[in-house]
């Protein structure tokens, strides 16, 4: 009997794991070119975002939303559901590969390709050039390039953000120095410049004369270093995926960076924090999304333009899509949805957090006018920015070049490092990543 | 099956009597598996499932962003084993990481239990201020940490200063970083084993030692020969709850150094980890996961047999 219940409880147990096994093999499905079913019930729609929920330009989506489906019965719902800045790839893309895929939602620039290449992002071109006064010529073809993989478009730019220089007026006005925007209107806000003035600072002031973006120089150094680098007349890697880290121009870029640091101290230097947003750095390069940070700020602050190199201004942009999920359980209700998003009278609203890719949006006066923080003449450097700017580097094998890039880029910030040599080493260790 | 049927004949009044206990015995071991099973079913479904998914996926071409699962046999295996460089230098870490963490931390844990089993005055505050860290948050932890260990103004190197030694940039040189990860991993934990070996230690009849006393042993032969021994079960179980906890090690090193300096800290879940959820190759993430698992496996196998050796 004992024996006989045991038997049975096996051979159940068996079962169990085999059900198990032949489930856990079953589960990848293919997501790409999933159909949506056709639609008979109000549709739920969800999008994923990054920004808290207490964040204005949520509260902007939220009414927007509300508007839509007052004119739309065929929508039931629409939420915005936030997962940290952190891990938001990491868990969208969890999201995307289980059963309960978000109709749209956010996706970063430097996992672009990754994405329009994993084919889980819908095509968008057919519905946006086919919606009535949505003009999709509006947008430069440059601001688009990222989004896009032969005939289609698979997000929106919906935040198309250049970098500035943003600095504590109280500190250069301490240590005598003259004002970045007016060296600017003379042409002589160069890198030089700014070098000097960072040096000067932190010898006078007793606090930092620049800190890299978000204070993540040494964990994460592309974006603070892609301006510099290509206003040098550099970059990281060309079209053609061949590494130019080591190239004569960005080893000129990189060790005059490393002169900042280690040579001037002029840099928050690895290890240390100096947090701008808290006065402790005089100056750091951000995008006006961050400048909700200096709501509280207990010192006068300014934007300026980013510096000039020997070769050029380098305007640098980062940019953020908007896109519906190919496997979107109502693909076609959410694709509607965000055309309405990103028409041309909500994208001038969002510009005063995001700015637009849409020309006739950054070149209206309600556009360069509509930013709580920053004068029209303020806003004159963001237009000029996203005009003229380039996107960060990117590729479809970033995180693998990333970690791959580290071993050797870490070895930069040392006061004896040999930059040509660390470059040539890095080179070598990302060539066959950016290949692939 | 049934038990009776092999039973002798001829004796009938044994037979029943004995299919009766049987039945009696197959009622209870049935109630008795009815009770385990919602325990047994979430461990099929939450362990033992997991852990057969993970041995497939380790056979896999998986792409968790793309959506893909090609069969590939053991090419994971053999990547791993002679196409990824990284792999060996996080094989390296994670044993560096273990090796000196596990002595180091049942050394100080077992230093400090002796400590705090002698009454004195404020031992309770002691056994208080040495456990706080382990209910402490780790991220909290990490943070406050990161602050102490900065190579200008951490309060470690203004400290070392005062007394004349130029402290070197501990979190971002690639061997002090090791180091700091863990002595400061070695510092949230070593709490729990107080706790642990305090018990046991306190559990030694007191008449042993004043016995070995008596036949004139001094304190440290008193340890060695008397105190020693006795903990050998508690220090069994310590030191492997330890190694699997240090094998396991994630949060620690992500919120400290981010595996940097040039990967000098990256160890095996945090390579895990990348994999998986960085680069979404989630077939050889699983594949670097059994091996965590073999490693784990057979280091607790081995250190069992050793001190179980020694126990006897």
């Amino acid at each position: 009997m004992q024996h006989n219940l045991m038997r049975r409880l096996a051979s159940a147990i068996v079962l169990l794991l085999s059900i198990l096994l032949v489930s856990a093999c079953t589960v990848a499905v293919p997501q790409g070119g999933v159909q949506a079913p056709a639609q008979a019930q109000p549709a739920d729609l969800r999008f994923t975002v990054w920004i808290n929920p207490d964040h204005p330009a949520m509260v902007a989506y939220n009414e927007m939303a509300q508007t839509y489906m007052a004119d739309h019965p065929e929508v039931a719902s629409i939420t915005f559901d936030t997962i940290p800045f952190g891990e938001y790839t990491s868990k969208l893309t969890l999201q995307l590969a289980g059963g309960n895929p978000p109709d749209g939602g956010w996706v970063l620039e430097n996992t672009a390709p990754q994405f329009v290449a994993s084919q889980v992002m819908a095509d968008l071109q057919p519905a946006l050039t086919a919606a009535e006064g949505y003009d999709l010529a509006d947008f430069s073809e440059s601001a688009l390039a990222l989004w896009k993989a032969g005939d289609g478009l698979y997000a929106l730019p919906f935040s198309t953000s250049p970098f500035l220089i943003l600095y504590n007026k109280d500190l250069f006005a301490a240590a005598g120095l003259e004002d970045p925007n007016a060296l600017a209107a003379r042409g002589e806000w160069t890198w030089e410049a700014l070098a000097a003035a960072a040096k000067t600072i932190a010898e006078t002031q007793d606090v930092y004369g620049i800190e890299g973006v978000d204070g993540a120089l040494y964990t994460s150094p592309w974006s603070t270093l892609t301006p510099i680098v290509r206003s040098f007349g550099g970059d990281f890697w060309d079209a053609d995926g061949n590494c130019t880290l080591n190239s004569p121009e960005t080893v000129a870029a990189l060790q005059f960076f490393h002169d900042m640091i280690f040579v001037d101290q002029s840099v928050v230097p690895p290890g240390e924090i100096g947090d701008f947003f808290t006065g402790q750095s005089a100056m750091t390069l951000g995008q006006i999304s961050r400048l909700t940070k200096l709501d509280n700020a207990e010192f006068a602050w300014d934007v300026a333009p980013l510096p000039a190199g020997p070769v050029a201004q380098a305007a640098t942009i980062g940019q953020a899509g908007l896109t519906i999920f190919a496997n979107s359980p109502n693909r076609d209700a959410a694709i509607d949805f965000l055309t309405y998003l990103t028409n041309p009278e909500n994208s001038q609203t969002m510009g005063a957090f995001f700015p637009s890719a849409r020309r006739s949006v950054i070149n209206s006066e309600a556009f360069l006018n509509g930013n709580p923080r920053l004068s029209a003449d303020q806003m004159k450097l963001v237009v000029a920015g996203i005009e003229n700017g380039q996107v960060l580097p990117n590729h479809q094998n970033f995180s693998q070049i990333d970690l791959a890039a580290r071993a050797s880029i870490d070895k930069l910030w040392r006061a004896d490092a040999d930059v040509q040599a660390i470059m040539d080493e890095t080179c070598a260790a990302i060539a066959p990543l950016l290949l692939k | 099956m049934s038990t009776n049927i092999s039973t002798p004949r001829g004796t009938a009044a044994v037979k029943q009597k004995k299919r009766r206990a049987s039945t009696l015995a197959g009622r209870d071991a049935l109630w008795g598996y009815l009770f385990i099973l919602p325990q047994l079913l979430g461990f099929l479904i939450f362990v033992v499932g997991p852990l057969i998914a993970v041995i497939v996926f380790s056979t896999q071409d998986r792409n968790l962003l793309f959506g893909t699962a090609t069969p590939v046999g053991l090419d994971n295996y053999r990547t791993l084993l002679t196409g990824d460089a990284l792999f060996w230098q996080v094989m390296q870490n994670t044993l560096y990481f273990s090796l000196l963490l596990v002595p180091l931390n049942i050394v100080v844990a077992l230093a400090l239990a002796l400590a705090l089993a002698r009454p004195f005055r404020g031992a309770h505050l002691f056994r208080l201020v040495y456990f706080a860290p382990v209910v402490t948050a780790a991220a909290a932890w990490a943070i406050v940490w990161r602050f102490i260990l900065q190579g200008e103004n951490g309060t470690l190197n203004q400290f070392l200063r005062l007394v004349g030694i130029d402290g070197p940039n501990w979190l971002h040189d690639p061997f002090w970083a090791m180091q700091a990860v863990i002595a400061t991993r070695v510092l949230k934990n070593v709490g729990l084993n107080i706790v642990v070996l305090l018990g046991a230690i306190l559990n030694i009849p007191a008449q042993y030692e004043e016995a070995a006393r008596v036949d004139g042993a001094g304190s440290w032969r008193v340890f060695w020969n008397i105190k020693l021994p006795l903990l050998a079960p508690a220090l069994l179980f310590v030191s492997v709850i330890t190694l699997i906890g240090s094998l396991k090690v994630f949060d620690h090193i992500m919120l400290m150094t981010a595996g940097g300096p040039g990967n000098s800290t990256m160890v095996l879940v945090y390579y895990i980890y990348y994999q998986a959820f960085q680069f979404f190759q989630t077939g050889y993430a699983s594949a670097l996961a059994v091996v965590l698992f073999v490693v784990t496996l057979g280091l607790t196998i081995l250190q069992w047999v050793l001190r179980k050796e020694e126990i006897q």
